[in-house]
């Protein structure tokens, strides 16, 4: 049982009794909404029923493996977690304590919802999305609008949008990347339609179509002819730079007429239309003369010194037509070309927009018509890749593994783990609407996502979700822990320098996140920190200049509040790692604190030991 | 004096560990008699790793233009607004703007019919830093850390592969073989410094382990094995006399000079400092050679830039002695068009381009392969990126058949195909 110092005792009396009260006024108004909100629902899913059906099917499966699930967690190991992952944030040390002073039967499910309805659960994913779109970025300007996204899909998360609208919302974006955050996607691979076919089925349907760019997919059932496809929903898609902005900038545009230039260089290509308008004399020749006046004046000079072979300074349409198409011609195509292998530099054959799981989309479609057919065809409930691949990714997020690994290559002749249990939860996601607190709720309310945390041991065969899997929290959540450590609301930058990957990154939390971020469709095996993350932790005058114990940081209240280090080493475990030192733990650090002389350094030193620990940059 | 104490301490560490290694071969395996192929193997490649060879791959990240480099075409419909110059070597013509380059011509061989099919930044970076087309499955390995892998000295403190800005990294191989990132090069790397005297340091880290194992007992056990694998580098680079090898007012101010004062050259200084400290691949990159506006106008400073360090690190290597075993590779993803485009600039080229190599037994002062006349295709003698990565194995002795299991549990060749551009050596 825990053990608390006087101190902490009235602390708790006070938080408990305030908790209470404030719980007590929630829950009259919230009763009153209560009922209206689910007589909505229709025939809406209940997450307890789906989490029980996932729990049922998952133990069944380990029985006949003959395996035993390992137990569920304690109290401070599942608050610890689900904060983390709802949230992006370790719990306080007050949290900690009432949680477990909670004698609630419903305490777990009570704090998921909390959890669920506060704004950082929102921040937390919308940090989430940022990574997982500009960290495959192809385009580094990109990163630009990264916090007009980051703002924006917060909002989503906010209002609970579905997952099929903010896809909508995401395909189907136009305007000043500065304004609009929902250009991420589009604007991270500057409009390019052969990227973004692949980045669109990676992430929305969990399937590598870009395997099939050049042949057809090597282990998929994709020809070649389905990438190319999809991207032809992207030909008219722009992205250019907004004239004169400061901070320059870039708009995503629809190119549905082409441009002038396209329609001069068409002209050039078929001059009969020239010739009916400004050759005056039909003798089969443009001089400068006929084209006085007219809009062909102004280029009339540098056309004949390109085309006139005969140098009678006129033009004749042969001539015309022998003035080479520019390289770059591609751009002003309004259909989708796809290249011939054979030879690069062919304009290729024009293809017309088809969802290889889906239907044919209707040919000559308006930019806008096009993206939002995509939309429609891969959001639409008969398309279960669309539900089972954000399912898959959400679950691995929260329990370190997916059904499907690698997360995002989930296509139809790769085997999942425990298919049914995926189905389940697709199902009853799209029964929801594509509800992600839905599926965050249900999931976090699994006895799968609720166990102790084992090692995979190595040349034993690993049974998935017998148990959690220790996983590395990312870069964001271990900024957040860090500040919550320290009681600050940002750590200093270094001004000297941008960061690894990307230059002018200035505050502290971008500056963090560059050197521990990782992309989270990452298999968690791959995620193992660096040596520059070890420095950073080590020796950053940024934490090093809050471990003090002189002044008013966290420690030096510590050491100051709890004279007794039976009191202060529990607080700086709380405070640190969310949770009381075990015996030996409690041994350990009293032991080194007597070894050394300083009290107080001795203290720093543990909580530098307690920040560098591999615990602390972990989900247990 | 300093340089003189690190390979002092150098080859002490070298010798002791080597020792070390063939105690541990002849008590157990050798007395026994069941010493296998694969250790012998083994042995030879401990020999390999006391040969100090290294590699510095000097990136121009954006696809450098070969027509205002090493493959101009003055007098074609390509040429641009550059002129070629005349080298030290008879007959090898480069761009205007590589005047130093071109007086240690005699040390450089250019490759001007290297061929690829990606014009894709990210992909093409991915192929020509991996040897492999990128894949959604499995994260394949730069060859820095493949080479590293295969012939780095592993008793080294500080990191046997570096990369000046960052860069791709290790995939599969993990950690061990991550390039170390140095964004500021001249300067101690950031948080490389210890912030508590060296005693008080050691303590926190024996405490930090002690607190550690017990996570490891409740479920953390690999995690744990991980973490500590990296602090264990991490901390004896900290503690590591050697750091002192970022630092280089330790050299002339005329030599350092002559690099250049700013971040390529002093990342070009950096690469040679590490080579002599014991690094094995060091990549330094440049930025902006991705021209596709004011071609002419832009790629000057750049190509100075570039040219200034490259020069002092090819002659500086060669005056210590240090060139036969150092390879210095430059490169970008791919070329650039042949027309110049409306924006006065050009757009990117894969289909043919150029790559300059020098040192690691490279016969230098020559051409191999050529474009054809407007520099729109390979008229002679073609060159993969596979054959280039063959060549360079070659060059730093490295087997690039050698295998390496990858996570999904499918061996993976260093290199998959190509053949060894044998002209470089001959």
């Amino acid at each position: 049982m825990m053990n608390f110092s006087a101190k902490r005792m009235t602390q708790i009396v006070c938080i408990f009794l305030f908790t209470v009260l404030v719980l007590l006024c929630h829950s009259s108004t919230f009763a009153a909404t209560k009922s209206s909100s689910q007589s909505n629902k229709g025939d809406r899913v209940g997450e307890t029923a789906v989490a029980e059906k996932v729990d049922q099917l998952i133990e069944a499966e380990l029985r006949k493996s003959k395996v035993e699930p390992a137990k569920l967690a304690n109290d401070e190991d599942f608050l610890r977690r689900v904060t983390f992952d709802l949230a992006g944030r370790k719990p306080s040390s007050s949290e900690v304590i009432l949680f477990g002073l909670d004698s609630n039967p419903d305490k777990r499910k009570t704090v998921i919802d909390e959890l669920l309805k506060s704004e950082d659960y929102a921040v937390n994913w919308a940090r989430y999305w940022r990574d997982v779109i500009y960290l495959r970025a192809t385009d580094m300007r990109a990163r630009i609008n990264e916090a007009e996204f980051e703002e924006w899909m917060t909002t989503q998360f906010k209002e609970n949008k579905s997952w099929d609208q903010i896809a909508t919302d995401l395909l189907t974006a136009t305007g000043d990347v500065r304004e609009n955050g929902n250009t991420a996607l589009i604007f991270a691979h500057e409009g390019d339609p052969a990227e973004l076919a692949a980045e669109t089925s990676r992430i929305f349907l969990g399937i590598q179509i870009q395997c099939a760019n050049c042949h057809d997919h090597p282990t998929d059932k994709w020809k070649r002819n389905s990438f190319h496809e999809l991207a032809a929903f992207f030909p008219r898609v722009r992205v250019r730079p907004v004239r004169d902005a400061m901070p320059r900038t870039f708009e995503v545009v629809s190119m549905d007429q082409g441009n002038q230039v396209a329609q001069r260089m068409q002209m050039l290509q078929d001059p009969t239309m020239l010739f009916k308008a400004f050759d005056r004399n039909r003798d089969g020749k443009l001089t400068e003369e006929e084209v006085q006046r007219t809009r062909m004046a102004r280029n009339f000079e540098q056309l004949v010194s390109r085309a006139d072979k005969n140098g009678d300074k006129a033009l004749t349409a042969e001539e015309i037509k022998s003035i080479p198409v520019p390289d770059n011609a591609r751009r002003f195509n309004t259909e989708y070309h796809m290249p011939d292998l054979m030879d690069p530099t062919a304009a290729g054959t024009v293809v017309h927009p088809v969802l290889f799981v889906g239907t044919k989309a209707p040919e000559g479609m308006k930019d806008l018509e096009r993206r939002e057919t995509l939309s429609k065809f891969l959001t639409a409930k008969s398309n279960p890749w669309f539900a089972r691949a954000i399912v898959n990714r959400l679950w691995a997020e929260m329990l370190g593994e997916g059904f499907y690994m690698p997360i995002d290559d989930i296509g139809p002749e790769r085997s999942a783990v425990y298919p049914e249990v995926l189905e389940a939860l697709a199902d009853g996601f799209t029964a929801n609407g594509y509800d992600l607190k839905w599926l965050c709720r249900t999931i976090a309310n699994t006895r799968a996502y609720q166990r102790v945390v084992q090692t995979k041991i190595e040349g034993q065969p690993h049974i998935p979700f017998a148990a959690q899997s220790p996983t590395r929290l990312r870069g964001d959540q271990i900024f957040t822990a860090i500040t919550q450590v320290f009681g600050v609301d940002d750590l200093q930058s270094n001004r000297g320098g941008g960061d690894r990957r990307y230059r002018g990154n200035r505050t502290a939390r971008g500056q963090f996140s560059s050197l521990f971020t990782f992309d989270p469709s990452t298999a968690q095996e791959e995620i193992t920190g660096d040596v520059p993350q070890a420095l950073f932790m080590m020796n950053s005058s940024a934490i090093n200049g809050l471990l003090g114990t002189n002044g008013n940081t966290k420690l030096a209240q510590i050491a100051r509040e709890f004279p007794k280090n039976e009191d202060a080493i529990p607080e700086l475990y709380l405070l640190t790692l969310s949770r009381e030192p075990s015996k030996a733990e409690m041994k350990i650090c009293q032991e080194y604190i007597q070894a050394t002389d300083n009290r107080n350094e001795a203290l720093e030193d543990l909580m530098w030991s307690l920040v560098n620990s591999s615990e602390f940059i972990t989900k247990r | 004096m300093s340089l003189f104490h690190h390979q002092q301490v150098q080859t002490h560490r070298q010798g002791f560990s080597r020792r070390s290694f063939l105690r541990n071969v002849s008590t157990g395996a050798l007395a026994a008699g069941t010493l296998s192929f694969q250790d012998l193997m083994s042995v030879s490649a401990e020999e390999l790793r006391q040969q100090g060879r290294a590699m510095i791959l000097l990136w121009m990240a954006g696809g450098p233009s070969q027509f205002e480099t090493f493959d101009p075409k003055p007098k074609s419909s390509s040429a641009g607004d550059k002129k070629a110059i005349q080298t030290a070597v008879s007959g090898i013509e480069i761009s205007e703007d590589w005047k130093n380059t071109a007086k240690v011509m005699q040390d450089v061989a250019v490759i001007r019919s290297m061929t690829n099919k990606e014009g894709n930044h990210q992909r093409a970076s991915y192929q020509m830093h991996t040897g492999y087309i990128p894949s959604g499955s499995v994260k394949h390995p730069s060859l820095g850390s493949n080479i590293a892998r295969e012939i780095g000295n592993r008793e080294l403190d500080i990191p046997t592969i570096v990369s000046v800005g960052a860069t791709d990294g290790a995939g599969f191989l993990g950690v061990d073989y991550e390039p170390f990132n140095v964004n500021n090069p001249g300067n101690i790397p950031n948080n490389v410094a210890a912030t508590v005297p060296t005693q008080r340091y050691q303590k926190r880290l024996d405490l930090l382990g002690r607190l550690d194992s017990e996570f490891a007992s409740r479920g953390g056990e690999v995690v744990v094995k991980n973490h500590s694998k990296i602090y264990n580098k991490a901390s004896s680079l900290v503690q590591s006399p050697q750091t002192k090898v970022f630092d280089l007012s330790q050299e002339s101010e005329s030599l350092r000079q002559q690099y250049g004062d700013n971040n390529f050259g002093k990342g070009c200084l950096l690469a040679r400092r590490l080579v002599e400290a014991g690094s094995t691949f060091i990549e330094v990159r440049s930025n902006g050679w991705d021209n596709h506006a004011n071609i002419s106008e832009v790629i000057t400073p750049n190509s100075q830039q570039v040219d200034a360090g490259m020069a002092a690190l090819i002659a500086d290597l060669k005056q210590r002695g240090m060139l036969e075993r150092t390879l210095v590779v430059w490169m970008g993803e791919f070329g650039r068009t042949p027309k110049i485009n409306a924006r006065a600039g050009r757009d990117h080229y894969p289909r043919v381009f150029s790559a300059a190599l020098a040192g690691g037994g490279v016969k230098g002062g020559q051409v191999i392969g050529a474009s054809t006349a407007d520099g729109s295709a390979v008229q002679d003698r073609p060159v993969t990126t596979t054959d280039l990565f063959c060549s360079i194995c070659q060059s730093l002795k490295v087997d690039p058949k050698k295998e390496n299991m990858s996570p999904l549990g499918r061996p993976m060749k260093i290199v998959d195909g190509g053949t060894v551009v044998t002209e470089l050596f001959s």
